[in-house]
């Protein structure tokens, strides 16, 4: 486990390895030691709660190396909060999706050997199809984080006057 | 002061500081210890709050004598624990305001 952790701390950048690294493989084997004499689900939250924390760490500090800061990108948004639960209606919501994509691949192969022959003459654009769709995903997800940033800088301009005036008096 | 209102980890691992300086895995047990085991941090996420803490002089760190070479303990500074005041003082602030509008409201 804490080869695979070692190997995980490589992902963070060089500088922020060289100051934490060695520190945190200590504290993770020590952890690892109490809960090693759990049972096997806690083993498995621990593993899991390492693992996202190592990789949102990493995405967090390659981004502060590559932007110089990374308050431009709002993770704190979206950090999983220890008291969050999933709604109930979720697993019935994803159990519908789940449905409704074996229906759509049911469907498709059904169309595929009625109409195989015809489908020919819809390839040459379909590389073009695909490309726009992802132009307008791309495009949305910078609209939508576009949003999300200027929602969070209001409510920290309004936090930081809060605290300037807090720190005159 | 931009780093502030703090996260409630962050708060957790600073308030722990508070108390004594303390190593790594002592901020963890102790966090958990305090949030009666809803709050869990991992190594990554300490570490990532403790990196920002010590960029914004919050904490400082130093090695014991006695203790294996990467064991470092951390401690508040007294920027730190001036910061803490104010964010002690927010919330209390917030406390006062929402026992006083609960209040008016079911009055």
């Amino acid at each position: 486990m804490i080869h695979l952790y070692r190997c995980l701390l490589h992902l963070y950048p060089a500088a922020y390895r060289h100051e934490f690294a060695g520190e945190m493989a200590l504290v993770f084997l020590e952890s690892e030691r109490v809960v090693r004499r759990e049972c096997l689900a806690t083993r498995i939250v621990f593993c899991a709660r390492e693992l996202s924390g190592l990789l949102s760490g990493a995405l967090r500090e390659q981004t502060r190396t590559l932007v110089g800061f990374y308050d431009c990108v709002p993770f704190g948004r979206f950090d999983m909060r220890p008291e969050f639960r999933f709604p109930r209606s979720t697993v019935f919501l994803m159990s519908v999706i789940l449905a409704a994509v074996v229906v759509a691949i049911a469907k498709a192969t059904s169309i595929e050997l009625k109409y195989g022959a015809t489908l020919e003459t819809v390839w040459p654009s379909l590389p073009w199809f695909l490309a726009l769709m992802l132009g307008l995903v791309c495009l949305t997800v910078v609209i939508g984080w576009g949003i999300l940033f200027a929602m969070r800088r209001t409510g920290m301009h309004r936090l930081a006057n809060l605290q300037n005036g807090h720190e005159q008096r | 002061m931009k780093a502030l209102p703090l996260s409630e980890p962050v708060m957790l691992v600073v308030l722990s500081l508070a108390e004594q300086p303390r190593h790594g895995y002592s901020i963890l047990k102790d966090v958990e210890r305090m949030s009666s085991g809803r709050v869990m941090l991992s190594t990554g996420t300490l570490y990532g709050a403790l990196r920002r803490l010590l960029a914004q002089g919050w904490i400082e760190r130093f090695a014991e004598d006695e203790s294996p070479r990467d064991r470092r303990v951390y401690r508040l500074t007294s920027r730190g624990r001036r910061n803490l005041q104010v964010e002690v003082e927010r919330m209390r602030h917030l406390t006062r305001l929402a026992t006083v509008r609960v209040a008016r409201r079911e009055a």
